[in-house]
């Protein structure tokens, strides 16, 4: 049995898999109620199935302890697990959102380094643009996100990075 | 006059190309096509008769290479270039340059160009042709009681603008003559201490202002005819998100007259080609004329929906000095069509850019509508270009039909891989100002669409949320297997694996 | 009873626990296993001391027992930090024990959980028996199943040696700490003031002391990455690795690889991002990220199979060898030696890092191991020389000599036994004395004896490179190279063990 909570939507969910029918019907468990669904196939992490009458592709693009992401038709949804620990680990989690660690500076789309407006070992305020990226001729700065000494600036100009990198170091 | 062109190299990419390379095929004229490192697996390399390479992925070495791109031209013998839109479309330089190597530039000439370029210069003309600007200043105000006088004539409150600086610096707001004078003296100084010299024009602040446009064509025989107004109201940091025709404030007299309006404006600066006669309309229903667009439009589909011309062929005619193939009071509007910009945009968190792999895609089909893009399963949406990766159109016998019909294609149209503006326009179609036509260039902030847009997605997420939970629950009872399990010679029950540590 | 057994040290302590931010230990082992495969033996176990103070608990402050992760078999124990903080008493000492061998019985991987105060005091000699005991258990498990430990919490004292000598060390961000005399002790005797994280903690091990492989976020991170790492290893080392279906071609060719190598060869680039365009799905699950990072070892996968990834990093000391490089590598090495783990070898490398530092330090010891893991393998071992490959670095990266079975050179390699430069200034020492210019003439020199010594036919002629390859062509060429090695057998004479350069 599975403690599920969907993103958008505040109930977290006990669900299971209550038993196969000798049809091939699987009968699921979500919350209180009871659904049937037909599994029509099932491959490389894609679902195929008829649940209440209604037809659904699932795609999971990623799984975790913490969550699972997918695509049901196309609409991504984030299936959120283990509900009462994340309560527990609360800190911490938060903590992992920022990348490398509480110091870390990370950027929040993709894109190229247009220019480094800060110098190492410099002290730098909340706020204060560290780097501006550049993406889809669009220019983003990327704004520290604490007060501290500027420890080390992980990237320089003309360097390509993805969503969640490490632009910068700061203690 | 003019020559008939039998091949045109296409200095551009993305959908714009294939539109071009399409309306090539069309004409049996041979379509060349240019790709930089990044786009060399694009869709429109792929469908181009003949493709070159043009050089890394950096527009300017690439797209925007200006002499490459005449090389190239003249080294393969082509008859025209057409620009597209953006990159150099509206450069007349490289207007200028095509004409003297004997290129076809598939456009206006670079004197009207030039013209066009230059905000004060066109208006200037613009005035001269009574065709209707923006209350305010004809030129540069270098003194604070000229600008005044200007300001009292328009009439407050005015908009104080640096000739100089882009974008949102250097607009200032005044109310009436007392703040006009601060915030003169303010501007004056920023200009000097950044320009060198103060240069300011003043404009008359418009209020809840609607953007409408009309399509316009003229041909080497001063033939000129306006083909309908396009609405363009919905935008976000000035980059337009839908547009469509007819607009709803805009009834068949006002039609005559601005499109009459638009045509003087194009044969003012001796336009050629195809462009767009850009206007403000204020509350009051008042038009104001902004400036000419020299090039054809993203949403040039609209039009070509609503009058069944094709534009591009209809360029191409032109290029060729073929004369307009019809008058005005033969062009008909038929229907109304919408169009919605497809971003690669990430509306949720504040339209981060998105970039990557489309493993999969599926373009929405079915009456009424029509999809201008690139995508196309495996293909990549690159980060070196502008975000647009698909503009999706709906035709209806009225607004409402078409409306209907782009709603349900938003919710067919699937991408995958990467964030994309569709939950936008999802919330906009079912709107209720936007379905009563109660549009304006704050549309956005005004009905707090973003919000709206949250809204709805995590309403859509209970639609679909027993389907995501049964897809966890499939996988963590099937999806679990991590591999088949291989033996290296034996079982376990001889020799023993005790062994290897003894003798 | 049993609710009073999964209670542990009582619902205050359960509380303590949360508000630190950490799991109970049966939560953790719930996260770690499949769903409801766990089965948990010496349940009801006390401790039997006669000391009347201490509490008897059930478990006696571990978890032990077994379950399936991804329909894989494995045991594992889990401290009990609720229960008299998660010390080791007698008792505690012989459950681990009967697990450990269980799991080296049935062949299955062990999996520890470290969340301990250290030994109990109370129980004296006999919980230091428990340690000791599990040590011992510990070496005779290593190389005949992969063990991994989790450190989530602190682990101090002598308890410190038995991940040490597990294959993997997990530590979490934040939460687990490593030491052998805490900072109090510390203090007291040296008067060096430190805390806890600086001394002993996840970051300090992973980057300074090596000990810690991977670094994880937080404790679903560690969860998720133990399950990750297990996904490339066998159940034992009579078992392959598993295979997994791949839907990445293994004829694909990269065009573009060869571009990740900047114009000039002085100049740095990212070695991963050639091992990214090789591997399947561009996957590469690196071990000991923050650890001597001018090497980079991890596994991957090739044509579905997993291989262990050996490659310089010219990002960081130009690539050059030294002592703690050539220690990760070596323990890397046998780790896929052990558990039939195929090696791919990348080479770029100008040589070894000069200095007192190195020399006084052991260079000469600790790089003997790199050379002495590589001879010591016996599973396939391909190697590529990506670029340069001088000297003694040439030789111990993987080279034909130490018994590589199959090497390949990009045309880009350059192997000599001194970098151009370096050369031409000995050979050429007299005439650059004399001469006026000798930039220009050094330059000339250096790029004929590029041309004429360090480009990667001479070696092909002789032997040592079995052939050249074109860039794009690197990951079919390295896929087909394992499937003909994969059933590979090599005999050797029987002895207890080499002596091996410690």
């Amino acid at each position: 049995m599975m403690e599920l909570k969907v993103s958008d939507i505040t109930e977290v969910l006990d669900c299971e898999i209550v038993r196969t029918l000798s049809n091939g019907s699987i009968i699921i468990r979500i919350g209180t109620e009871q659904h049937n669904l037909n599994l029509l196939k099932s491959e490389n992490n894609e679902y195929e199935f008829i649940l209440d009458h209604t037809f659904h592709h699932a795609k999971i693009i990623q799984s975790n302890s913490m969550e699972t992401k997918t695509l049901i038709d196309g609409q991504p949804m984030t299936v959120k697990k283990h509900l009462k620990l994340t309560q527990v680990l609360g800190k911490s989690l938060s903590l992992a959102e920022l990348g490398g660690g509480i110091n870390s500076l990370t950027s929040q789309i993709p894109g190229r380094v247009v220019s480094v407006l800060a110098e190492t070992g410099s002290p730098v305020k909340k706020g204060d643009a560290v780097v501006i990226l550049e993406s889809m001729k669009m220019q983003v700065a990327v704004k520290a996100h604490k007060d501290g000494n500027l420890k080390e600036i992980k990237v320089k100009q003309g360097a390509a990075v993805a969503r969640n990198d490490v632009i910068a170091i700061i203690e | 006059m003019g020559s008939k062109i039998s091949s045109i190299l296409i200095a551009n990419r993305g959908e714009i190309a294939l539109r071009v390379i399409r309306a090539c095929r069309e004409l049996g004229i041979k379509s060349i096509a240019i790709y930089s490192d990044e786009d060399a697996r694009s869709a429109h390399v792929k469908r181009a008769d003949q493709a070159y390479h043009i050089g890394p992925a950096t527009a300017s070495e690439s797209y925007l290479n200006i002499n490459k791109i005449i090389e190239f031209a003249k080294r393969v013998g082509t008859d025209a270039i057409h620009p597209g839109y953006g990159f150099l479309s509206e450069n007349e330089k490289f207007a200028e340059i095509c004409e003297k190597n004997g290129i076809i530039f598939i456009g206006p000439k670079s004197k009207a160009m030039e013209v066009t370029g230059d905000k004060m210069k066109c208006k200037a003309i613009m005035i001269k042709a009574r065709v209707p600007t923006i209350p305010g200043s004809d030129g540069i105000i270098e003194d604070v009681e000229r600008a005044a006088d200007v300001a009292h004539d328009a009439g407050y409150p005015v908009l104080l603008k640096s000739a100089f600086g882009g974008g949102g610096r250097g607009i200032r707001f005044a109310n009436n003559e007392q703040q006009l004078r601060q915030e003169f003296e303010m501007a004056s100084a920023e200009s000097r201490a950044a320009f060198g010299k103060s240069a300011l024009y003043v404009e008359k602040y418009l209020e809840r202002i609607r953007h409408i446009e009309f399509q316009l064509i003229r041909d080497s025989h001063k033939n000129a005819r306006h083909m309908f107004e396009r609405e363009c109201s919905i935008q976000r940091r000035h980059q337009k998100l839908i547009e469509m025709s007819p607009s709803p404030i805009v009834d068949k007299s006002t039609r005559e007259r601005i499109g009459e309006i638009a045509v003087r404006a194009a044969a003012a600066v001796d336009y050629l080609n195809a462009g767009t006669a850009e206007f403000l309309r204020d509350q009051q229903g008042n038009f104001y004329f902004i400036e000419i667009n020299s090039r054809l439009q993203v949403e040039h589909p609209v039009t070509e929906l609503v009058t069944g011309i094709d534009l591009v062929k209809l360029q191409i005619a032109i290029a060729q000095g073929e004369e307009i193939p019809f008058e005005q009071e033969e062009l008909k509007m038929h229907g109304s069509a919408i169009e919605c910009r497809i971003n690669a945009e990430d509306p949720f968190s504040d339209f981060a850019p998105s970039i990557g792999l489309v493993p999969n895609c599926n373009i929405p089909n079915g009456p009424g509508i029509r999809v201008d893009t690139y995508l196309y399963p495996g293909c990549t949406v690159s980060g070196y270009y502008d975000s647009l990766v698909a503009k999706l159109l709906s035709w209806g016998n009225d607004f409402e039909e078409s409306r209907i019909r782009m709603k349900n294609s938003l919710y067919e149209f699937g991408i995958e891989g990467i964030n994309t503006t569709i939950p936008l326009f999802k919330t906009i179609m079912n709107e209720q100002n936007f379905i009563e036509g109660n549009l304006s260039t704050d549309y956005l902030e005004r009905f707090d669409i973003i919000n709206k847009m949250n809204e709805d997605a995590k309403e859509r997420s209970k639609k679909y949320s027993c389907a995501a939970i049964a897809a966890v629950l499939l996988q963590s009872e099937f999806g679990k297997r991590s591999g088949r399990r291989v033996s290296v010679g034996g079982a376990r029950s001889d020799s023993g694996w005790k062994t290897i540590i003894g003798r | 009873m049993k609710k009073m057994a999964e209670g542990g040290g009582g619902e205050d302590k359960i509380e303590s626990q949360h508000s630190k931010g950490k799991l109970t230990a049966r939560e953790r082992i719930s996260l770690l296993l499949d769903e409801g495969t766990f089965i948990e033996i010496d349940k009801y176990v006390t401790h039997r001391s006669e000391d009347t103070e201490s509490k008897k608990y059930y478990g006696d402050g571990v978890i032990t027992g077994f379950g399936t992760i991804n329909s894989r078999q494995v045991f594992v124990y889990a401290y009990d930090f609720t229960i008299l903080g998660g010390s080791l008493g007698e008792m505690a000492g012989k459950k681990i024990v009967k697990v450990m061998d269980h799991a080296v019985k049935t062949g299955s991987p062990l999996i520890g959980i470290i969340d301990s105060g250290g030994a109990r005091i109370q129980e004296g000699v006999m919980s230091l028996d428990g340690y000791g005991d599990v040590f011992f258990r510990n070496v005779m498990a290593s190389g005949i199943i992969p063990q991994i430990t989790a450190s989530i919490g602190p682990c101090a004292g002598g308890a410190v040696y038995s991940p040490a000598m597990t294959d993997f060390v997990i530590m979490t961000e934040n939460v687990s700490q490593m030491f052998v005399t805490g900072p109090e002790v510390v203090k007291e005797v040296l008067s060096q003031e430190v805390s806890f994280e600086e001394l002993g903690g996840a970051r300090t091990h992973a980057s300074k002391s090596g000990v810690a492989h991977f670094v994880a976020k937080n404790e679903y991170d560690c969860m998720d990455k133990i399950k990750k790492l297990l996904s490339f290893i066998p159940q034992n080392n009579l078992e392959d690795p598993p295979l997994l279906e791949t839907l990445d071609d293994a004829n694909k060719i990269d065009p573009n690889i060869i571009k990740i190598l900047p114009e000039n060869p002085y100049e740095q680039y990212d070695m991963t991002q050639i091992i990214k365009s090789i591997v399947d799905s561009g996957e590469f699950f690196e071990v000991h990220e923050l650890f001597a990072e001018n090497i980079l070892v991890g596994f991957a996968r090739l044509g579905g199979r997993s291989v262990g990834i050996i490659a310089n990093q010219p990002m960081y000391l130009a690539g050059a060898l030294d002592i703690d490089s050539s220690n990760k590598a070596a323990r890397f090495i046998r780790f896929c030696d052990a558990f039939n783990i195929p090696i791919v070898t990348l080479v770029d490398t100008p040589g070894y890092l000069p200095g007192t530092d190195q020399e006084h330090n052991g260079i000469i010891r600790h790089g003997s191991k790199l050379l002495y893991a590589y001879c010591e393998a016996t599973v396939p071992k391909i190697t590529c020389i990506i670029g340069k490959a001088y000297g003694g670095a040439y030789i111990a990266m993987g080279s034909k000599n130490l018994r590589a079975d199959v090497n390949y050179a990009w045309p880009t390699a350059e192997i000599a036994v001194l970098g151009p430069e370096a050369a031409i200034t000995i050979i050429h020492r007299k005439d650059l004395k004399q001469s006026t210019d000798a930039r220009t003439i050094k330059k000339k020199l250096a790029k004929e004896f590029r041309e004429k010594y360090a480009n990667p036919y001479i070696a092909a002629e002789m032997g040592n490179i079995d052939l050249v390859i074109d860039p794009m062509e690197t990951r079919p060429m390295i896929i087909r190279a394992i499937e003909a090695l994969i059933n590979k057998k090599e005999s050797r004479p029987w002895k207890k063990h080499g002596n091996i350069n410690l």
